[in-house]
């Protein structure tokens, strides 16, 4: 009987009761927007949302498909979100916010062709690797842990580089790496290149 | 008149043979008298089943040339190496300014020289595609012994 | 040739071997140089083996065998490059199978066409061999003897043996391995100029801003001339490489403009391009008023296949070669069919690349140099298609000028030289001439020294025609030398094999290794190989190069020239010669063919002495034949427009490029400065036409023979490789070359083989009409088809892709098309 007087009492008392209204509502309502956010964030993570535009599909993919993260001896696969897009919250979402201006180059045709997709793909390749040389390839790094490598497994020329340059830090899988999963632009006057 | 008739009948089994594309008749008359070519003791008229693909020796050490002006064969796997309009993989090892970093063999000074013999600062143009004398090389017997014998200085083994 | 600076260039050479020497001797550097005989190389020149380019090679030899190959650094061909197969030149002759004794099929010591091969002494062989000639001839005639030779034949041995089937057998029967490569391309020059051959040079790499490669795959079928067309690319901002081809392959890597098209509709964008030309107002007027007339050929003409074929009943011109007069604005209509819109219909490529290619042909300050070979020739259509490629330099006047000219490349390394100018074809004779015309026969009869009428009028069996000649026992004696024409010629099962392997035939094949021909046939003569023997190839340039024998052949092998010449030793005149031809030389009467061909007082004109010590078919003869056999076959055409060096400036000399008068060569033919042939004041001549104008021939597109349809599904295209030549007979014999590229694979798009359920590697079937053969996918190689077609190449004797191949030709060359025809392909 207390119980029910209790509830009646905070019932009639207008000011009380919107207040657990909002707090219960904005508790599901977050759970129910977060999981939506969380949801849809998720599906844009997917091989099938970045492919689903031409520009990436006709292009790029089409190039990764030939390379040995799309096939290879094992059937493990890296999907374009696994080197694209940080695994952790944070940077992902710093991603996503600069992913809009990929939503404004789709909107306005900036590569909607092959000429023009070849026309930019230099200063876009040269982005993507300033982005991993400066997180030091951590999305390499999520499958490639340096931690972990057997070089007794490798062959001498990965050895050689592996031990030394990339143990030191001096430098990080992006600069010997490029081009390894989808053609190069012109090199010239990139660095380590002829 | 013997001959004649296995003459006729023999053709008889070509005609046959070419209307109904059935090999089973052309056996009477294909043989290749025991000589082997590279397709082994194997007939003509023989599917013959196809070899496995080969594996490119992806890790080797460098192969010792059999003669002073033969290119080094290249002992790693190239999978993936463009060379192109827009790149060079093969260089960014194998260029000067790269090669003793990475441990690799520096293209020959011969590669510097113009069609006329003038020594560029970089490599000349006419060398730009490796693959016109570098070949990656897979793992196989050769299809038949080579008895070409290098010069006595050049011996290797 | 700078004598000082290749005497240098040895002395390198020796010393860089002899510094490898030290290297290999670690105990002392002071062994550096030890005994000077042992680490003396002997170096001379000589033409690659291998393809039509002709670059000169270095051999070196110790103790009679070659050690050593570079490229000559003297030659202006290479100028020191090698592609990876010259580099291996070393190697192809030590292969552990070389042939070194005559082997017959045998049974109870007897020859027996289903018998097993045995070992057989030169003279038993060629007992045997003479009287199956003998008996073939006396039942059937001189139309039941013929030969398949080669483009890779020295100059001399194609002489020979055109002089052997020719004159000796009086048969016409003699047809080339060259048809299977440039016949279409013979047939687009002499119709278009009246002349064979380029007209312009390699030096034209070198100045060209813009290259256009129309179904050519340089940077693996010509490396060297690729190397020079990268030099200029790479070395010059403004040029540009478009490339044209129905698959990507490695000359797409160069290209600023790649274009893939459907098979067969090259017709449609030649076509297209003179149409822009017209539109755009960019005829060269006063070249094409002074230098050209408007023709048109005959349509509809069948597609070189057996008559009885339904194609062939369809067709209402059959192999009618006529050309009709047309007025530029007859031509003009033509054209103007093929719209860009209609022309990227037809073909595929995008408007915009067809465009910019047609922009460079139209533009008068852009110099264009457009080359092609196999995916032009081997065409059902070659012949007309090479001509619409010369409409678009005439109609533009981009000819004979340096840079600027169309250039017709070559398959072989004497295609040029010994199969179009010696005319090693049933239908032609030295310098350009040809059997059909009573004054070209006389005109050889007497340089042979032989009685009027001794030369047939009618041509012979051309090579798709001699297998099925032989399969219907209509050829009976035949000789196959220097080719591998069973795992070459088109439809294996249906043609060549049944021909072969007919009870009522003799086959004898020559070669250095048993290759599948070998297998087929039944007497194996093995024969010398390059610089086992002296000879001379002719390059796609026009160059004439020359070479010393420098060591000596295994066992009893001996040259092709060895073998024709003793073989001809077998027959009395009279055994092949009718009466009444034999009554106009009484003279001849009781002399051999030999005699007769050999000893007429021109090929035996030269003593012994004049040859170099080792030349052993020289010193068999007695007298310098190679020079006597050069000597009288450049008889031909000194004078007109052919004319040869005298023997000995090859000698020396890195090849030159003819027509070579007073001692100098021509790089520029028909332009008045350049070739010695054009009149004075004319400024550009086509002398090989009676008017000197050149023809622009209108020809319109037409379907090919063949297209996939619902069963078999997808186009086939074959072709070469880079590391391997032809057949691979010579280059799978050398171990760094096989596992460079050890099988063929059938190159597939990965769509195509995902709707197959394939993987790369998986084992597949591919069937066409006429046959199957098992190979391997590849979906990620050097050559990336797109969806619909495959690629294969034919260098594996292992798979034998020619089972699968169409016997179509084209009706006017008689050329073969390796290039398009129907199969599926499903996994085993």
């Amino acid at each position: 009987m207390n119980m029910l007087k209790k509830i009646w009492l905070i019932l009639k008392t207008p000011t009380s009761a919107a207040v657990g209204f909002v707090i219960a509502l904005g508790f599901f309502g977050g759970v129910i927007f977060w999981g939506g956010f969380n949801t849809t964030l998720e599906l844009t993570n997917t091989e099938e949302f970045c492919i689903g535009c031409h520009e990436m599909g006709d292009n790029v993919y089409q190039e990764y498909k030939e390379t040995i993260h799309y096939a290879n001896r094992s059937g493990v696969r890296a999907t374009c979100p696994d080197c694209h897009v940080p695994k952790d919250w944070t940077h992902k979402i710093i991603r996503k916010i600069a992913a809009s201006k990929e939503v404004w180059g789709k909107i306005t045709g900036i590569i909607d062709t092959r000429d023009k997709f070849q026309e930019h793909r230099k200063s876009m390749a040269l982005r993507e690797w300033k982005r991993m040389k400066d997180n030091d390839s951590r999305e390499c790094r999520n499958c490639h842990n340096f931690e972990y490598m057997d070089f007794s497994e490798q062959g001498s020329r990965s050895v050689k580089m592996h031990s030394t340059a990339l143990a030191s830090g001096e430098k990080t899988c992006i600069d010997c790496h490029k081009g390894i999963a989808h053609e190069l632009p012109d090199m010239k006057d990139v660095e380590g290149w002829h | 008149m013997k001959k004649l008739i296995t003459g006729l009948v023999l053709l008889g089994a070509v005609a046959n043979a070419v209307a109904q594309k059935d090999d089973s008749s052309i056996d009477t008359f294909v043989n290749n008298g025991g000589v082997e070519s590279l397709r082994g003791k194997a007939e003509l008229n023989e599917t013959r089943q196809s070899d496995k693909m080969k594996r490119v020796l992806k890790d080797r050490d460098v192969v010792e040339r059999n003669y002073v002006h033969q290119p080094p064969v290249i002992p790693h796997q190239i999978r993936g190496y463009k060379v192109d309009l827009k790149s060079n993989k093969c260089l960014s090892c194998h260029g000067w300014k790269y090669a003793k970093k990475v441990g690799a063999t520096k293209v020959s000074p011969t590669h510097f020289e113009t069609r006329d013999g003038m020594t560029l600062s970089d490599i000349s143009p006419r060398r730009y595609f490796c693959q016109q004398c570098h070949v990656p090389q897979v793992d196989a017997k050769p299809l038949v012994k080579n008895d070409f014998k290098a010069v006595k200085s050049l011996s290797y083994k | 040739m700078n004598q000082s600076r290749r005497d240098f260039i040895k002395a390198n050479a020796i010393a860089a071997t002899a510094v490898a020497a030290g290297v290999a001797i670690p105990s002392s550097a002071s062994n550096l140089i030890t005994d000077s005989a042992e680490s003396k190389i002997k170096w001379d020149k000589a033409p690659c083996r291998f393809c039509g380019t002709g670059c000169s090679v270095l051999v070196g030899s110790q103790n009679g065998k070659v050690v050593a190959t570079q490229g000559d650094p003297d030659a202006e061909v290479n100028k020191g490059l090698n592609c990876i197969k010259g580099y291996f030149l070393s190697k192809i002759m030590y292969g552990k199978d070389r042939l070194t004794q005559p082997l017959l099929r045998m049974k109870d010591g007897q020859y027996h066409k289903e018998g097993n091969f045995h070992p057989v002494s030169w003279d038993m062989a060629f007992d045997v061999m003479a009287d199956k000639f003998k008996s073939a001839l006396k039942a059937k005639g001189p139309t039941s003897v013929g030969m398949f030779g080669s483009g890779q034949w020295t100059v001399m041995e194609g002489y020979a043996a055109v002089k052997l089937m020719k004159a000796g057998f009086r048969s016409n029967n003699i047809d080339p391995n060259a048809r299977h490569c440039m016949a279409s391309a013979v047939g687009g020059f002499m119709r278009t100029f009246g002349i064979d051959e380029p007209m312009g040079c390699y030096d034209d790499l070198e100045q060209a801003d813009t290259f256009v490669l129309w179904g050519s795959n340089m940077a693996e079928m010509h490396p060297i001339l690729w190397s020079r067309l990268t030099d200029r690319r790479l070395g010059h901002a403004h040029v540009r490489v478009h490339v044209l081809s129905t698959y990507k392959h490695r000359s797409f890597a160069l290209a600023d403009n790649g274009m893939i098209f459907t098979p067969n509709t090259d017709l449609a964008i030649a076509n297209y391009i003179a149409n822009y030309i017209i539109q755009n107002d960019a005829v060269d007027w006063d070249f094409v008023k002074k230098h050209t007339h408007f023709k048109q050929v005959t349509t509809d003409i069948g597609y070189g296949l057996r008559p009885e074929h339904e194609l062939q009943k369809a067709a209402k011109n059959v192999d009618s070669g006529k050309i009709n007069n047309l007025t530029f604005e007859e031509y003009k209509n033509q054209v103007a069919e093929y719209t860009l819109e209609k022309t990227v219909e037809i073909s595929g490529v995008p408007a915009n690349k067809l465009e910019e290619m047609a922009k460079m042909y139209a533009d008068p300050k852009k110099k264009v140099m457009s080359l092609w070979t196999m995916g032009m020739n081997q065409h059902t259509r070659g012949v007309w298609m090479n001509s619409l490629v010369y409409n678009i330099h005439l109609l533009t006047g981009k000819i004979s000028k340096p840079g600027n000219g169309p250039f017709s490349l070559t398959g072989q390394p004497s295609a040029c030289g010994t199969a179009r100018e010696v005319g090693t074809f049933s239908h032609r004779l030295p310098a350009d001439m040809v059997v059909k015309k009573k004054k070209h026969r006389d005109y050889a009869e007497k340089i042979w020294k032989l009685p009027e009428g001794t030369i047939p009028a009618k041509p012979g069996y051309h090579a798709a025609l001699q297998n099925r000649m032989l399969k219907d026992g209509k050829l009976n004696a035949y000789w196959v030398m220097c080719n591998n024409n069973v795992q070459a010629a088109a439809n294996l099962n249906e043609e060549t094999l049944p021909g072969y392997r007919n009870p009522e035939n003799f086959i004898v094949v020559s070669d250095p290794y048993p290759t599948v021909t070998c297998q087929a046939g039944d007497l194996i003569l093995p024969t010398a190989m390059w610089v086992e023997k002296e000879g001379c190839y002719g390059n796609a340039e026009r160059r004439t190069q020359h070479w010393f024998q420098q060591v000596r052949a295994p066992g009893e092998a001996k040259s092709d020239l060895w073998q024709l010449i003793e073989f001809s030793k077998r027959f009395k005149i009279e055994d092949v010669w009718e009466q009444e031809l034999l009554a106009k030389a009484p003279h001849l009467r009781g002399k051999t063919m030999y005699d007769v061909l050999y000893r007429n007082g021109n090929v035996d004109a030269y003593p012994i002495e004049e040859a170099q010590e080792i030349n052993d078919d020289a010193h068999d003869c007695g007298f310098y034949i190679q020079k006597g056999l050069f000597e009288e076959y450049a008889a031909f055409g000194r004078g007109h427009g052919h004319d040869l060096a005298p023997y000995e400036m090859y000698h020396t000399a890195r090849g030159l490029r003819w027509p070579v008068v007073n001692g100098v060569e021509t790089k520029w033919r028909y332009k008045e400065g350049s070739d010695p042939y054009v009149g004075k004041g004319k400024d550009f001549e086509c002398y090989g036409k009676p008017d000197g104008k050149a023809l622009i021939i209108s020809a319109p597109y037409e379907a090919p023979p063949e297209a996939p349809d619902s069963e078999y599904d997808m186009w086939l295209c074959t072709g070469r490789v880079l590391e391997h030549w032809h057949s691979g007979s010579m280059t799978q014999r050398v171990p760094e070359l096989y596992r460079a590229f050890p099988d063929a694979l059938v190159f597939m798009h990965p769509d195509d083989a995902k709707k197959r359920n394939l993987r790369r590697g998986d084992e597949v079937m591919v069937e066409s009409r006429r046959g199957e053969m098992k190979s391997r996918i590849e979906t990620r190689g050097r050559n990336r088809p797109p969806v619909g077609l495959v690629f294969v190449p034919w260098f594996d004797a292992r798979q034998l892709i020619n089972k699968i191949t169409l016997d179509a030709t084209d009706p006017l060359s008689k050329q073969t098309d390796y290039k398009k025809c129907a199969v599926k392909v499903r996994k085993v």
